[in-house]
């Protein structure tokens, strides 16, 4: 893409999720929203695949849905209590109504469908950004919402790690895969929001470190499917090594850092007396579990039947560093580390 | 400890910066080394138990046994995986001994943890390296499926665990173990009572393992390399009798009538297990049956909660461990030379290799548990143990070491008496390296013979 215009773009998406999370008037916020939507979807159809563009127009509706919604209920909520600040929202229809577009707009369940086909249609780099800084406006709204109804948000959050888990369960396709754990982990955040925003933060943050880093490195391998990941052994030995420790890690398996955010969640849950939520959270984290041992298993632990031209790909212009995958060091040392300092790592975010 | 940690925990720079032919014998050395510094914590003099006291790590008579056993077990790994890997790449060698050493630190860390919430994390640690080993050098294609069940069946137990130890933390407000110990029976209403007990319990029992929740045992043991199998055999089943003996300080005064049906599948399996092993072709899944048979009389000892219960566990763990190891060590020293578990096939090396028969010999009498060695010592204070439970699980602990005994000697003579087969006449001699590895199994063993003391805990 033209340099000026994927400054423009990514300026734009910056500043569109900065406008949501400075903004304390609900006007604001839709249009920070709305900008960051308009920004990042030349980048999602810049590749000019029927494919691409389905993803795109897909995305555009669902979070222009979702955003009308939000600025209707937000309307209303203004006109029925006479001032429309964020923070101090007080009529539970609408409350619930804004919530449930920024679930919609988050992907989680049951209004997920779309994720696995936008993030399956875009480019790797592109499905980074829609699975990672695209969750941050949002969730940060729903941070600052006060009255949402309890059972809303523990039942979405509970089926969401269901669904991601369940879902994932069938897919080759790595992206779709991706979008799963997304909405799993996006789960996770949201069974603890209404309890700890601290810890919801730190379970956003730590999601962020390891998504960057999985898609970091399947760009690095030139991986969308499973059996691409394969070779990847020829490419990177030391990605073959390193990524099993980062899937384990989604997985959320001491000692790395993705056991943190669940291990301090079910704290949470279990000193609230919500053991239940907090058993059925745990148990379907097994079966994100087992599509990302997996996909370990294809790219360092099994030698896949193959050929030596297989073996001994066409490496035109390698090694490609790209502006992200210098960031790869950085995003896989925050994935795999992070478990020890973590008193310090909370009490920055508290 | 930290004598201890350090070492070990640079044994990973070691074994990367170590150049390649002196790769071998320095990790192995330096683990020597450690062990022996190791060997002090088997003293303990403390009145309260504890010894090596800080906030976080100490050693106990349950504890400490263990922990000697893990730290022995490190060079007996590296010893023995020496030959298989001398064929892999470098790089290779230097990421398998440095899975070997990291599995070690978190056993250490997790026999010695004071928290039970650092005693969790370290135990889950665990699994990572053992299943890199077990998928990635092992010999079939079973294995990846072996991975799997051993990963699903440990963590589909141990997330409760963790909300029932979190849940325990809510309730008591600490989870340290110095503690928890002097607390008292902790109120918790009758409706709850069993799904705490059962939570509490199930991923020891899983590890174990007991009779029902066993199969990923046999394909673990079978499809890992044999510095996997060892550590399994040996360290890793005592970690789930170790939490059980920890966790049941907490739960004792709700845990009678609960632990029935579990005393009760522990008994049949012994018989079970026990018989399995007189059908099977493999001889590792023979050995791995054998130690299922082995560690569910652990179970139903612990269970029981009486301090012969107790005592007998842990030394029977401790032999259990050391005998498991060298018996796993024996036909992998066969499959070096024909690449084949299958019995048959590898029948009659007494006449081929006559001094690796003592070893069979020695190992093959240990495991159904001759007098005067630890094994026997064991599982003779688990039957009385048992006994004065119930009259009647004689029978199953009788006709269990019945059959202990039959398919210990049947392997024995299926291994080393017979025909010597004809594509076995030219193999290899026993390198010195393997009858060191085995001495060194075979040798503590036959010492602790002269002091059980040490071994036989804080029950007694």
């Amino acid at each position: 893409m033209n340099p000026y215009l994927l400054i423009v773009l990514l300026t734009s998406l910056g500043l569109g999720t900065a406008l949501t999370l400075s903004s304390t008037h609900w006007l604001l916020a839709w249009l920070g929203l709305e900008v960051g939507t308009l920004a990042i979807l030349p980048l999602m159809a810049q590749r000019h695949h029927p494919r691409a563009t389905e993803a795109a127009t897909k995305y555009f509706i669902v979070q222009a849905t979702a955003a009308a919604t939000l600025l209707f209920a937000a309307f209303n909520n203004a006109w029925l209590q006479g001032h429309s600040d964020i923070q101090h929202m007080s009529h539970p229809l609408f409350t619930s109504m804004i919530t449930l577009a920024l679930l919609l707009k988050l992907g989680l369940a049951p209004m997920h469908t779309w994720m696995p086909q936008v993030i399956q249609g875009v480019s790797l780099n592109t499905g980074l950004i829609v699975s990672t800084w695209q969750k941050i406006a949002p969730f940060i709204l729903l941070l600052q919402i006060k009255q949402i109804h309890p059972p809303l948000l523990t039942i979405i959050g509970l089926a969401s790690i269901l669904i991601g888990g369940w879902g994932g369960l069938n897919q080759t396709q790595l992206r779709k895969i991706l979008a799963y754990s997304s909405i799993a982990h996006l789960g996770w955040i949201l069974l603890i929001l209404q309890h700890s925003t601290a810890l919801a933060t730190y379970a956003l943050l730590i999601y962020i470190f390891m998504t960057s880093a999985t898609f970091i490195t399947l760009k690095k391998c030139k991986a969308t499917t499973i059996n691409m990941l394969t070779t990847t052994w020829t490419k990177a030995p030391t990605i073959t090594l390193v990524a099993p420790l980062m899937l384990l890690s989604l997985g959320g398996l001491p000692p790395l850092s993705g056991f943190a955010p669940k291990w301090f969640i079910l704290q949470e849950l279990t000193q609230l007396n919500f053991i239940p939520h907090a058993s059925i959270a745990a148990m379907a984290a097994l079966l994100s579990l087992s599509y990302y041992l997996r996909l370990s298993y294809s790219i360092t632990l099994s030698l896949s039947p193959n050929n030596l031209p297989e073996c001994l790909q066409w490496r035109v212009n390698y090694p490609i560093s790209t502006p992200l995958s210098s960031a790869l060091p950085a995003a896989l040392a925050l994935t795999l580390f992070l478990l020890p300092l973590t008193p310090s790592a909370l009490t920055l975010i508290i | 400890m930290l004598k201890i940690l350090i070492p070990t925990l640079l044994l990973i720079p070691t074994s990367w910066l170590a150049k390649a032919k002196w790769l071998w014998p320095t990790t192995l050395l330096h683990s020597f080394i450690m062990t022996l510094f190791s060997l002090a914590w088997l003293k303990n003099t403390s009145e309260t138990n504890w010894s090596t006291l800080n906030p976080y790590i100490a050693t106990d008579p349950l504890s400490s046994p263990l922990l000697t056993l893990t730290c022995w077990l490190l060079p007996l790994m590296i010893l023995a995986s020496q030959d298989h890997l001398a064929q892999d790449p470098l790089v290779r060698q230097r990421i398998y001994i440095t899975l070997l050493v990291t599995l070690q630190l978190s056993l250490i860390m997790a026999f010695a943890a004071t928290e039970l919430t650092m005693f969790y994390v370290m135990f889950e640690t665990t699994l990572i390296p053992t299943l890199i080993l077990i998928t990635r050098w092992g010999n079939q294609m079973e294995r990846l499926n072996a991975g799997t069940y051993f990963l699903f069946y440990t963590l589909a137990t141990s997330l409760p665990l963790l909300i029932t130890l979190l849940a325990l933390q809510n309730k008591t407000g600490t989870l340290s173990l110095l503690i928890i110990q002097l607390l008292g029976p902790i109120p918790i209403s009758p409706s709850v009572n069993i799904i705490w007990w059962t939570t509490s319990l199930l991923a020891f029992l899983v590890k174990m393992p007991l009779y029902g929740v066993h199969l990923w045992l046999p394909k673990a043991h079978v499809e890992a390399p044999i510095a996997g199998s060892m550590s399994l055999a040996a360290v890793l089943l005592k970690l789930g009798g170790y939490g059980m003996m920890r966790m049941m300080l907490i739960l004792s005064p709700l845990a009678k009538e609960l632990c029935y049906p579990f005393i009760i599948l522990a008994l049949w399996g012994v018989l079970m297990t026990s018989s399995i092993c007189l059908r099977q072709t493999d001889l590792k899944s023979l050995i791995a049956y054998s130690s299922v048979s082995h560690m569910v009389l652990v179970a139903a000892a612990i269970l029981i909660q009486t301090p012969w219960g107790l005592t007998g566990a842990l030394i029977l763990m401790i032999a259990h461990g050391l005998t498991s190891s060298a018996l796993f060590c024996l036909p992998n020293t066969n499959y070096e030379r024909t690449h084949s578990r299958t019995m048959i096939l590898t029948r009659g090396s007494q006449m081929i290799l006559p001094l690796m028969a003592t070893w069979w010999l020695i190992t093959c009498l240990a495991n159904l548990a001759l007098p005067p060695l630890p094994n026997l010592m064991g599982e003779l204070i688990i039957i009385s143990a048992l006994l004065g439970w119930s009259t009647w699980t004689i029978i199953f602990t009788g006709a269990g070491a019945l059959i202990t005994r039959t398919y210990s000697l049947y392997m024995y003579l299926m291994t080393q008496r017979g025909p010597v087969p004809n594509h076995m006449i030219s193999m290899n001699p026993s390198t010195s390296r393997e009858h060191l590895l085995l001495t060194l199994h075979l040798l503590p063993l036959l010492l602790l013979v002269f002091k059980p003391t040490t071994i036989w805990g804080s029950a007694y």
